[in-house]
């Protein structure tokens, strides 16, 4: 079975006000609001570039930051999951 | 945080002017929090706010059939209510209905006493709130 592939609004979507190390985000079209820690604005920032794996994602993580630990697909998947479930990200 | 630029190249920007630590959390952690939107949060409240029939600045007023404040003993007027409508039961009277306990006949008079609430009045803001779409 293939990977999903996940993708993201396009910013127009999202206000997004950034607080000391946490991100405020209203998102437009289910008029929800979210406090977010990192990596989810990173991840949001990297799935508008398309849709993308865990593992594509994952490469477009690493092509701009640094992490400070081995980062395995098992986060990156966790991080996607919880942001899917506040439907910040669906299955492409 | 060292500041705004560092700010907006996390939130926004793929492409920082230097290569930034990024925090990934725990597999078991979570990084989002949903705040509930402002109209679903008071739902409940709404159903549960109270509309005096008629407001302490009227007490002991009766209301005639079009919702205005008349003496008591005018012909065809409504009593007070003996307690506040709530706001499932002010909904329920607006649209036409009698709710459990209220008068059939006294019920378009109470309805239209609530539609000609104005801000300031007691119960206003719950007749307010029940106007909004939800």
């Amino acid at each position: 079975m293939a990977a999903p592939r996940y993708i993201a609004d396009p910013e127009g979507a999202l206000a997004c006000v950034a607080l000391d190390g946490l991100s405020v985000l209203f998102h437009a079209p289910s008029g929800m609001t979210h406090i977010v820690a990192p990596p989810a604005p990173e991840i949001l920032a990297a799935l508008r570039e398309g849709p993308a794996d865990v593992a594509e994602l994952l490469a477009r993580l690493q092509a701009h930051y640094d992490f400070e630990d081995e980062i395995g697909n098992d986060v990156v998947a966790a991080r996607l999951d919880e942001l899917e479930q506040a439907g910040l990200v669906r299955r492409a | 945080m060292s500041g705004t630029d560092d700010s907006k190249a996390q939130a926004g920007d793929l492409v920082p002017s230097r290569r930034t630590v990024l925090f990934m959390g725990a597999a078991a952690a979570s990084t989002v929090v949903t705040i509930r939107p402002a109209l679903a949060q008071t739902a409940g409240s709404v159903l549960n706010c109270e509309i005096p029939v008629p407001g302490p600045h009227a007490a002991g007023n009766h209301i005639a059939a079009d919702g205005s404040l008349v003496a008591p003993g005018t012909p065809g007027a409504a009593p007070p209510l003996a307690r506040p409508l709530r706001g499932e039961e002010a909904r329920v009277l607006l649209r036409g209905s009698t709710p459990p306990g209220v008068n059939p006949q006294s019920a378009q008079a109470y309805a239209n006493y609530i539609r000609r609430l104005q801000s300031g009045m007691s119960g206003f803001t719950c007749y307010a709130s029940l106007q909004m779409p939800r």
